[in-house]
């Protein structure tokens, strides 16, 4: 087997504990420090006054009886349906009635959406802000040159990611510089903060970034600048076309088919 | 074995309540009482387990029922301790410690009072309307207790244990169709809840066994309770409530036999055949038999039924081999 | 380790003179102990694969630095022979028959033969092998909707324990 003569580089030992331990514990501190600064800054999720909630929960109501309408008699679901009809098109359920066919509110002037998103940008800062420190700060100190090796052989292809700062073409990318380091304790000290802090910490970011991917169902369909009363017309006329049937129907015969004695 | 107190333990037998009560010192003991929100001893004792605040609501109640106030005291200052005395949740179960502690009729009105004092600062503290309801209820005042529980149903009719607690104060004051329509918006809510199906099978029956009721609206009432038993049996198997419900309503219905089918408009239900009934009865039959016979042997894998409903079940059979003797 | 190796035949052979539901249990522990035997000796097998792997470049190694320095020409890299790699692949399978021998019997997969589980077996039908129950069992989920926790009546149940208590010591009175 023809063997790539072992690439050593003298180092002095006393690198490993004046850079990688002092970014490392850095880094678990930062999270640390993040958790609870988000935990300080985020307001307390702000009240809904009763007719809020009766809005919101009235519309569920209606989703819920079109959702699983085959559960009830036919009686039973036409005289549900007619008077959520009738209450949903006259606006019964309404926040302010008064407000209706008004265009709804530019959602920049609403104080409640203001707040919503003030809070995001408080998270997004704490994210960004101690990053971008820290970052510059082990680039002023730390940067260019190899502080370890890391102990499995790695492809090339890493190369780029393990030894940003140290332009060296022919290094094995088993050599790591300090930059790199640092962004492997981002990404790796997740189950770090888990430990420390309860799974659902504020530091963990990768939870954050998924959070923002994901459809936020609630809060899209109640969510700022969305006309609460067209929804209750669409709900309304998703109930008015409903064909019924009954999960009764039929069922003994289900049964004595199904369950053999 | 862990203890067994995330669920709720107010539906578990008396015995088991003690039991469960009993384990409180233990589980008081194991468990840091300070438990503060300052960084330092959050990262020194771990993280917390949401299930820990579970377990101690579930202890506070079930100490409150065997008598044990002082551990119930002490699971509240740990809540207390952790979430504040204005939580919602904590709220409530410092207001039921109030009321299991009360003497006498006075005591109680002064909880109460308390009650509307935080429903007039917060009307959509719904754990304090909760408890508000029960205590009405639990002082005899149905008619208020009802009243209160519709006006959270207004704001609230997602709601479905609310629902149910609906259903049953209606049917604890024999209004049936209120008490129907009640649980019906509960299995809007929980399409495939199996207990509930049987139970809107049951509140069919009693209403249509109630005295001086039409002979239409009887078979009506019958003939959703057959389909409603059906479907509870259909969700789960060898569900014994179900079951039973199943051989109850068809027997009746096989006795009454004679009287001639009424012919409902298609929006209603109609009565099964006499020959279906006669099969449904068959199966309900064999089915309970064997549940009662594997009980009573105490078999492996039969052994989650409660013992009074095995009872209830043998009983029946028992009665229906006597009528067939005769 | 030793020690439950030895016990195995013991349970086994009790279970044959015992009733059924022991059976089953004896029958159950001694199923894990199976497993666990299957999965450590595919274990033994695998590192033995490895060990001779790495044994086998390091010779290759060897006698390639020595050829080299006696005829100056690079022999090319040889492979694994075969055996070592049907080592490798048998224990694999031997490992993984072991695992799946030891899980738990799967959960039902339809709605009414779980509900029905739950029912008909109670806490029993979600135990483990060690025989603790499951974390996540709960009973019938929709039990809550009938027993309301949120509205309890507090006084009531007290009322109730208290004569059930009374009625308890009467009777260890007779």
């Amino acid at each position: 087997m023809a063997q790539v003569p072992v690439q050593s580089i003298h180092r002095d030992p006393q690198l490993f504990y004046w850079i990688l331990f002092p970014i490392t514990i850095v880094m678990i501190l930062t999270g640390v420090l993040r958790h609870y600064a988000t935990v300080l800054m985020a307001s307390a999720p702000k009240k809904q006054d009763q007719k809020a909630t009766r809005e919101q929960r009235s519309l569920l109501h209606g989703i819920n009886v079109r959702g699983n309408h085959h559960v009830l008699s036919k009686p039973s679901f036409t005289a549900r349906r007619d008077a959520l009809i009738t209450a949903y098109e006259s606006g019964a359920y309404l926040k302010n009635p008064d407000s209706r066919g008004q265009p709804p509110p530019n959602p920049m002037s609403d104080p409640n959406a203001m707040e919503g998103m003030m809070g995001m940008m408080k998270n997004q800062m704490a994210m960004v802000i101690p990053n971008t420190l820290i970052m510059s700060w082990i680039n002023a100190f730390f940067s260019g040159y190899v502080i370890m090796k890391l102990p499995f052989p790695l492809t090339i292809k890493f190369k780029s990611m393990l030894q940003a700062g140290v332009a060296t073409r022919d290094m094995d990318p088993r050599w790591m510089s300090s930059i790199s380091w640092y962004f492997l304790c981002i990404f790796g000290l997740q189950p770090v903060f888990n430990f420390l802090l309860g799974s659902d910490n504020a530091a963990s970011q990768m939870a954050q970034q998924m959070n923002q991917m994901g459809p936020q169902g609630g809060a899209q369909m109640f969510g700022p600048g969305v006309d609460p009363n067209k929804q209750f017309l669409a709900e309304a006329e998703n109930l008015a076309v409903i064909e019924h049937h009954s999960v009764l129907d039929g069922v003994e015969q289900r049964l004595l088919a199904g369950i053999k004695v | 074995m862990a203890p067994p107190i995330l669920h709720s333990p107010v539906q578990l037998s008396p015995a088991a309540a003690l039991a469960l009560s009993q384990q409180a010192p233990a589980f008081l003991r194991s468990s840091s009482s300070t438990v503060s929100s300052s960084p330092l001893s959050t990262l020194l004792s771990g993280p917390e387990k949401s299930e820990q605040w579970l377990q101690y609501e579930n202890l506070i109640v079930s100490c409150l029922r065997t008598g044990d106030d002082q551990a119930a005291h002490q699971c509240l200052r740990r809540l207390v301790a952790r979430f504040g005395d204005d939580n919602e949740r904590v709220q409530a179960l410092r207001g039921l410690v109030k009321e299991a502690e009360a003497q006498g009729n006075g005591a109680l009105e002064e909880v109460l009072k308390e009650y509307n004092q935080i429903l007039d600062e917060n009307d959509t503290n719904i754990p304090i309307a909760k408890r508000r309801i029960a205590l009405l209820r639990s002082m005899g005042r149905l008619s208020d207790a009802a009243s209160a529980l519709v006006q959270l149903l207004d704001f609230s009719p997602t709601d479905a244990e609310a629902w149910s607690e609906l259903s049953d104060i209606y049917l604890s004051q024999g209004l049936y169709p209120q008490a129907i329509y009640a649980i019906e918006e509960v299995l809007v809510l929980a399409p495939n809840a199996w207990n509930i199906h049987a139970r809107l099978g049951e509140l069919q029956y009693m209403a249509a066994t109630a005295p001086g009721v039409a002979n239409g609206l009887y078979q009506k009432y019958m003939a959703e309770a057959v389909k409603r038993f059906a479907r509870s049996v259909e969700l789960c198997d060898d569900y014994l409530r179900g079951y039973y419900g199943l051989k109850l309503v068809s027997k009746r219905l096989l006795n009454d036999g004679a009287k001639a089918t009424r012919q409902t408009d298609d929006s209603e239900f109609a009565l099964p055949g006499t020959s279906t009934l006669e099969r449904l009865n068959e199966l309900a039959t064999a089915r309970l038999s064997e549940i009662v016979r594997h009980s009573a042997a105490s078999d492996r894998g039969w052994r989650g039924y409660s013992e009074a409903e095995v009872a209830a079940a043998r009983a029946l059979l028992a009665d229906d081999a006597s009528a067939i003797e005769r | 380790m030793v020690i439950c190796i030895l016990a195995s035949p013991i349970i086994v052979i009790r279970s044959f003179g015992a009733s059924r539901p022991q059976a089953q249990e004896a029958s159950n522990t001694a199923m894990t102990l199976l497993s666990k035997t299957i999965t450590a000796f595919g274990s033994l097998l695998l590192a033995h694969a490895c060990y001779s792997a790495r044994e086998h470049t390091a010779l290759q190694s060897i006698r390639a630095a020595t050829a080299a320095t006696l005829t100056s020409s690079s022999t090319a890299a040889t492979s694994l022979p075969v055996d070592i790699i049907i080592e490798t692949i048998i224990s694999t399978f031997i490992i993984l028959l072991g695992l799946v021998l030891g899980t738990r019997p799967l959960r039902p997969l339809e709605w009414r033969v779980w509900a029905g589980k739950i029912e008909r077996e109670g806490e029993e039908g979600f135990t483990d092998n060690a025989g603790a129950v499951d974390k996540d069992y709960m009973g019938n989920p929709f039990s809550v909707l009938e027993s309301r926790p949120n509205f309890v009546d507090i006084r009531k149940q007290r009322k109730e324990f208290a004569e059930w208590v009374q009625k308890g010591d009467g009777k260890q009175g007779q």
